[in-house]
C-alpha cells in the first residue's frame, strides 16, 4: 500500500467526488504516507489562491468617468452643432473636429493608463504573494536540510537562514535545537555563529546562556562567551560562574570567563 | 613421523593463516559508514564494491585469549578482526574494539562511498583518510589528528587538540566544507583556481596563507587575524570555513 501513492485521487477527495471505500482508502494510506500528505497540503493551498483569485473586472470609478465623459463630449458636440451657423462652421469646423479627435485620444490614453494602473497593483499583490509562497518554500527547504543524515547539509540549512530577515519562530526553534543537540561539532559551532545574528531575541540570548551549560567542546564555549560579553548580557553571569566552577572546564576557557565576567556584572 | 611432524607444521601455519583473514561486508544498501575507534585508523579506497577490514598480524588474539571472545564498551567483536560491526537502517556502524598501541585499524571501501570516521583516544588515535569522492565527516574528540588526502569533499572536520591537514584534489561544489579545531592548526590545500566563499578566523591562532586575501582594514591599520574572513576567492562558489580557536592556519595552493 505504501508504495502505491494515491495523487491521482486527491484532487476528487478534496472535492468530495470519492466513493466511501475510496475515501476511507485515501484517509488510511495518508496517515501513514508522508509524501502524500505534502502532496495532499500543497493541492489544498494551490486550490485555496485559486479560490481567492478574483475576476478582473474595471472598476466601478472606470465605467461611471467613461460614461460621464462621453456625456460631456456628447453635449459638447450637440452644442456646437446647435449654434453652428454655416458661416462658423466654416471657419471653426476644423478646429472642433481637432479637439473632439484630442478629447478621445486624451479619453483613450486616460483610461489605458487607469488600466494599467491597476495592472500594475494587481501584479504587485501578486508578486507580494509569490515571495511568500517562496518565503515558505524555503522555510521548508531549510528544516528538511537540517533534519539531513549528512552534517554539510545540516551546515548549509543553518547557514541559508542568515538569508531570511526576519525568520519565524519554527526556524529559530529548529536552529536552537541544532545548537543545543546536534552530535556534529560543526553543525552546533556554525548554529552559533547563525544563531548570534539574531542576538536581539530573549530567546536567542536564553538558548545561549543555557548552552553555556551543555555544551562541552571548548571552542564553543569560548565562542558562546564572547557573544554574551559582548552585549553584556546579565542573565549570563551565573552560567558563566557555572561553568568557572567546573573541574572538566579548560584553562583557556577559564581565561576567557575570567576576562569577560568582570564587565557584565 | 617426520611425515606427521611436517602435516601438524602445516596445518599450524594454515591456522595462523585463517585466524588473519580480513573482514569483509557488503554493503548493499548502505548510505553511511560510520568508523569508531580509539586507536589510529586509516581508511582506504578499493575497486571493490565491499568493506574490507585488513587483518593485522599485530593486532593476533593474544594466546591466552584462545577460546575468548574480546569485548569492548560498544560490542564484541563479531568480525576475528577485532572490530563490531553492525547496521542500523541505511548506516553501517564499524566499532574498533582495540584501544593500545597495536590495535590501530586499516579499513577499505569503495571511493564514492559516504563516510564519517570519530576517534576518541587519549593518545594514538589518528584519523587517516585517502582519496575519497563521496562526503566525509571525521572528528576526533580528544588528542587525535587528522589526515585528508585527495579528496574532493564535502569535508566536515572538527578536532579539538590535534591539527588537521587535507589537501583537495578538486572540490566539490555541492554542500558547505568546514573545518574547526579548538587547539590544534589546520592545514589546508586547495587547487588555485577553486571557486569558494571562504570565511576564515581564528580567536588566538595567526593566519597565514598565499591565496589573494584581503582583511578589512581598520582606521588604515591591518585588522587582527582574530577578524572573521568572509570572501571570495575565484569568482565565489561553495562554502569554505575554517576556524580555530587557538592554533594556526596555513591555507596554501595546491602545487
Amino acid at each position: 500500500m505504501e508504495k502505491n501513492h494515491i495523487t491521482e485521487l486527491l484532487p476528487d477527495y478534496l472535492d468530495s467526488l470519492l466513493t466511501e471505500t475510496q475515501n476511507q482508502e485515501v484517509e488510511s494510506h495518508l496517515a501513514d504516507c508522508n509524501s502524500c500528505s505534502i502532496e495532499l497540503k500543497e493541492l489544498e493551498s494551490i486550490i485555496e489562491v485559486i479560490k481567492n483569485e478574483s475576476r478582473i473586472v474595471p472598476s466601478e470609478s472606470l465605467r461611471s468617468n467613461f460614461y460621464k465623459q462621453l456625456e460631456l463630449e456628447k453635449q459638447n458636440s450637440s452644442k456646437t452643432i446647435a449654434l453652428d451657423t454655416a458661416y462658423k462652421q466654416k471657419k471653426h469646423s476644423w478646429t472642433n473636429n481637432l479637439l473632439k479627435i484630442a478629447a478621445s485620444v486624451i479619453l483613450l490614453v486616460g483610461v489605458y493608463f487607469f488600466g494599467k494602473q491597476q495592472q500594475v497593483e494587481r501584479s504587485n499583490e501578486e508578486i507580494a504573494k509569490l515571495t511568500d509562497q517562496s518565503q515558505a518554500f524555503k522555510q521548508t527547504a531549510v528544516l528538511s536540510l537540517m533534519g539531513n543524515q549528512s552534517a554539510s547539509k545540516r551546515i548549509q540549512g543553518v547557514t541559508f537562514i542568515e538569508e531570511f530577515a526576519e525568520p519565524d519562530e519554527a526556524i529559530v526553534s529548529a536552529l536552537k535545537d541544532r545548537m543545543l543537540h546536534d552530535e556534529n561539532t560543526n553543525v552546533r559551532r556554525t548554529a552559533v555563529e547563525v544563531l548570534s545574528t539574531f542576538i536581539t531575541s530573549e530567546t536567542v540570548k536564553n538558548s545561549f546562556i543555557n548552552a553555556l551549560k551543555t555544551e562541552k567542546d571548548p571552542g564553543i564555549q569560548i565562542t558562546i562567551i564572547q557573544i554574551l560579553g559582548k552585549i553584556q548580557e546579565k542573565k549570563a553571569a551565573a552560567s558563566m560562574q557555572y561553568l568557572l566552577e567546573q573541574e572538566d572546564t579548560q584553562p583557556y576557557v577559564k581565561d576567557e570567563l575570567e576576562s569577560v565576567l568582570p564587565n557584565i556584572i | 613421523m617426520k611425515t606427521i611432524k611436517v602435516t601438524f607444521l602445516a596445518l599450524l601455519v594454515c591456522s595462523m593463516l585463517s585466524a588473519q583473514e580480513d573482514y569483509t561486508k557488503s554493503l548493499e544498501g548502505i548510505e553511511w559508514i560510520k568508523i569508531e575507534s580509539k586507536a589510529d585508523i586509516i581508511v582506504r579506497t578499493h575497486s571493490e564494491k565491499q568493506l574490507r577490514i585488513k587483518a593485522k598480524s599485530s593486532s593476533k588474539t593474544p594466546q591466552k585469549a584462545k577460546g575468548l571472545k574480546l569485548v569492548g564498551s560498544g560490542g564484541s567483536d563479531n568480525t576475528d578482526v577485532g572490530f563490531y560491526v553492525v547496521k542500523e537502517g541505511n548506516t553501517l556502524i564499524v566499532r574498533n574494539l582495540r584501544k593500545w598501541n597495536n590495535g590501530d585499524g586499516e579499513i577499505y571501501l569503495p571511493a564514492n562511498q559516504n563516510i564519517s570516521v570519530t576517534t576518541n583516544g587519549t593518545s594514538q588515535s589518528d584519523i587517516r583518510i585517502y582519496g575519497f569522492k563521496g562526503e566525509i565527516e571525521a572528528n576526533a574528540r580528544l588528542n587525535g589528528g587528522i589526515k585528508i588526502e585527495n579528496v574532493s569533499g564535502p569535508v566536515t572536520a572538527n578536532s579539538l587538540n590535534g591539527n588537521i591537514d587535507i589537501s583537495f584534489a578538486d572540490v566539490n561544489q555541492g554542500s558547505p566544507i568546514t573545518v574547526y579545531s579548538t587547539n590544534g592548526a589546520l592545514d589546508i590545500r586547495l587547487p588555485e583556481d577553486t571557486p569558494t566563499n571562504l570565511s576564515i578566523g581564528s580567536t588566538n591562532g595567526e593566519i597565514y596563507t598565499n591565496f589573494e586575501l584581503t582583511f578589512p582594514e581598520k582606521n588604515g591599520l591591518k585588522s587582527v587575524s582574530s577578524q572573521r574572513v568572509k570572501q571570495n576567492l575565484n569568482g565565489g562558489g561553495v562554502q569554505l570555513q575554517l576556524k580555530t580557536t587557538n592554533g594556526n592556519i596555513y591555507l596554501r595552493k595546491q602545487e
